[in-house]
Formats: C-alpha cells, structure tokens, sequence
C-alpha cells in the first residue's frame, strides 16, 4: 500500500476553501515518540511557565508519550495558549490507517441505506397470458406472451426487486479503530482544538463566526460536549448557523470529523472519549450483547 | 318432574345464605371462626440476588497477578519493565501474551507472523533473522528463512 505522510494527506470533504493555513505560533506538536534510543523521556520538553491542564487518566504504555494539545478559550478572540493537555496516544498518535476510515466512512453512508426501487417482471405485468398469436404459419416471431422483456410495455428482466437493505455491521473494534484513526488525523494535521469549555460571553452568532475568522479555524467548525446539556449561549448561536455544529460526545463520527474542517473538542469530552475508546483494548470478546449487565460494565 | 327438581335445588341454595352475601341467622362462615392464619403472603426479598451476581462474568481482561517465580508453569513471563532499549517495541496482546502466531496459505506455505510491532520493524526482522540463525538449525531450513515486512500505512512520527 501506498505510504504517505499524514501530513500529505488532506482529508477535508468540508464546504469552501480554507481560510489560509495559519499554525499556532508557540504549537508543539510532538507526535508522541515511542521507543527512540531513549523511551524513559517523559515527553517533549514543555516551555516554562506553561500549565499543564490535563494529564491522562488512563495509564500510557510505557514506550508511548501523551501527545500533547493546546488548550483554548471561546470566551475572548485571544484566550488561545491556556495551557497544555496530554492526550492519549493510543487514541490521538495511532496509525493513520486510511483504508480503516474509507470503511467506516463507506459503512456509515450505506448501512442505513434502503433502496425502494422495484419494477416489474413479465409475471407481474398485467396482461400477457395468451399467446399473441400461433406459434407456426402467421408469418411473424413467434411470442408466448405480450409482456415478456422484448417486447415493448413487458416487463423488466432484471430490474431492482422491491425494497433491497443495504444494511451491514462493522465489526465493533473496527468502528472503534475508525473513531481513533480520525481523531489522530484531525489531530496530526492541526484541525482539533482543545477547549476548556463551550461557554460564550454572548448568544450573538456573529461573535462565534468571527472568532472563527479570526483563528482561521476554517469554514466548518464541529463543537462536541459531553453531556446533552450545553450552555445555553452556544447553543442559540449555533442553532441558526449551518457550518457550524454542536453534538454531545455520543453523536461523534467518522463522517462528521471528515465532513467538518475543524474538530472542537472540551477537557470533558476528552476524557470521555478515551475513557470509552481505551476501553476496547482490553475487554473480552463479547459474550452477550454490551447492554445487558456484565459484573464490571457500564 | 321439572319443577320439583328445580324447587329442591331452589331450597338448597336459600339454606346457604339467608340474606345476601352473609349466612342465616346465627350462622357464621367457617374463615371468620377460625384464628387468622400465620400465613405471611408474598415477601420479595433480594437476599439470594448475591449468587445470580457472583455468575455474572466480567467485560474486562484483569491485570495477570504476581507470581513468585517466572516463567510461570504454563510458561508465560511478564514483559520486561523498564522496557529494552531498541528502536522497535512489540506489544502483548490484550490477553498478556506474546504476538507469534502461525499462517499457512496455499495449503503448504508454512509462516510465523509477528504482530503488533511498533517503531523500526525493518532493524526488528533483521534482529529476528539473527537470533534465528544463532542456534543450529538444519540447513534446509536455515536455507529457507525469508522475512517480510508489512507496513500498515505508516506511523506518525515516521518520516
């Protein structure tokens, strides 16, 4: 398979043109080094005086290091270097497995697909029992029917049969690797922003777009929070807005990543998210559905 | 014929009850001279719930416990904590075991896979080769040794 960089690859399926590529000016972003000649390091050095807000809770494999994201603020234009979060490479710095995300991608469209289409065959046109005429001395073709598929109002050979599903599972771990694989990408390639929370000074959707202009985070932002209730000046900017959109943590997908230029995630949703991804590394084979109660699950 | 059988029936009901829904006069229903019953009714109690909750089976793998000795006698050891110094590092699996496995394709093609390696596997499968061919092995099959890399799509970080 063809290897590229990461950074090659840009997978925006967003609306628009990007408003020019503009990094953070003190941005570190290391990419989570295992096993270099020296994997006791702790990290990448962090500059002095800089805060580091979250560390992970889930314990890192010792030859990994948390890869590390700026924290930001929505409540001024330039509460941008809060401070520094470590995220979880086994979430944030996995391969970048392109062939994971066309498959979930791909399944996400079409698993919900149902086509109606149907036509009818010979047998169900109405008409055409007889035969047209007899089978020697007329002079023409001979025909069993007057619907059959050569002739002209007969019916369809192989046409689509009534309503056909489209519908087909992933298996978990592969969805799960899918969300992880997005998550690294929008991360390695400077579209995911970390956020304290999504409180605003004011309900005015206009603040919310000309913050965007001006961090040229891009022309589609996608805000995920934990819970389903969000303060609630996010949530009336936001609901007359189309490119930008608020979904609890539970409605995050591979789609949505890819279809939204920016990722806008809080220190909450963080958690959670590596809570539940991290979670299906080291769970047994399931041998009954998840939503019945297991000793030590949910 | 008829009516005398119904009047007979007609007197053994009205022996019964006198007035509607009580006995005749001075009787009483054979439940209301008795003692109430020592009967409790129905009690739920969730006391016994315990041995429907002990058979329930956990949905996570457990941390392998520490042993006094390794290898342990089904042969499992631990990985080595700190870990070794190289350039690749091969993960266990998530039941703590090494990730050797067996293939075999086209009914005859013999192989062992090593999954899981994370880093430089190009210096990992030349450090395999070499501790391969350190012991004796016979010389059809030191012959025959091939390795082969499987890149999947990279690692970030890897330039």
């Amino acid at each position: 398979c063809n290897f590229r960089a990461p950074q090659e690859v840009v997978l925006s399926l967003g609306v628009g043109a990007r408003c020019g590529y503009a990094s953070d000016s003190g941005s570190l972003r290391s990419l989570g080094t295992r096993s270099g000649p020296n994997p006791s390091t702790k990290g990448p050095p962090r500059p002095a005086g800089v805060p580091l807000l979250r560390r992970c809770e889930l314990p890192v494999p010792q030859h990994r290091t948390p890869v590390q994201a700026w924290v930001e603020s929505l409540r001024g234009y330039e509460e941008t270097c809060l401070g520094l979060a470590d995220l979880h490479p086994d979430v944030f710095a996995v391969p970048p497995r392109l062939d994971i995300l066309h498959e979930v991608a791909i399944w996400q469209k079409n698993f919900k697909r149902i086509s109606y289409a149907k036509t009818k065959t010979r047998a169900e046109v109405r008409g055409g029992g007889r035969k047209p005429w007899k089978q020697k001395g007329s002079g023409r073709a001979r025909h069993g029917s007057i619907r059959s598929p050569i002739w002209r109002g007969g019916g369809i050979a192989h046409g689509p049969r009534g309503p056909t599903s489209y519908y087909y599972m992933l298996p978990m771990k592969v969805r799960v690797l899918g969300l992880k694989v997005a998550l690294t990408i929008k991360l390695m390639q400077d579209d995911l922003h970390v956020v304290d929370s999504l409180e605003l000074p004011t309900s005015n959707p206009r603040y919310l777009l000309d913050l965007i202009r001006h961090r040229c985070w891009g022309d589609s932002v996608l805000l995920v929070d934990v819970d389903e209730d969000m303060p609630q000046n996010i949530v009336s900017a936001v609901s007359n807005l189309k490119t930008i959109n608020l979904v609890p943590a539970v409605g995050l997908n591979v789609h949505s990543m890819l279809k939204h230029q920016t990722l806008v995630l809080t220190l909450n949703t963080v958690a959670f998210l590596e809570k539940k991804l991290l979670w299906h590394d080291k769970r047994y084979t399931a041998l009954y559905p998840f939503r019945l109660p297991y000793s030590d699950f949910p | 014929m008829a009516v005398a059988v119904v009047a007979s029936a007609l007197r053994v009901g009205l022996r019964g009850c006198g007035r509607l829904g009580r006995p005749a006069c001075g009787l009483r229903w054979q439940s209301q001279t008795q003692e109430p019953s020592a009967y409790p009714g129905i009690v739920e109690s969730t006391e016994e719930y315990k041995f429907v909750e002990r058979l329930i089976p956990p949905a996570s793998i457990p941390e392998p416990p520490r042993h006094q000795s390794y290898p342990t006698p089904s042969g499992w050891q631990p990985p080595k904590d700190p870990p070794p110094n190289l350039p690749y590092f091969i993960r266990r699996s998530r039941m703590h075991n090494v990730p050797v496995y067996t293939e075999l394709t086209h009914g005859n093609r013999q192989m062992t896979l090593i999954r899981k390696v994370e880093g430089d596997i190009w210096v990992a499968s030349v450090e395999v080769a070499e501790a391969l061919v350190k012991g004796w092995l016979p010389p059809q099959v030191r012959d025959q040794i091939q390795t082969q890399q499987h890149h999947q799509e990279g690692e970030p970080g890897m330039r």
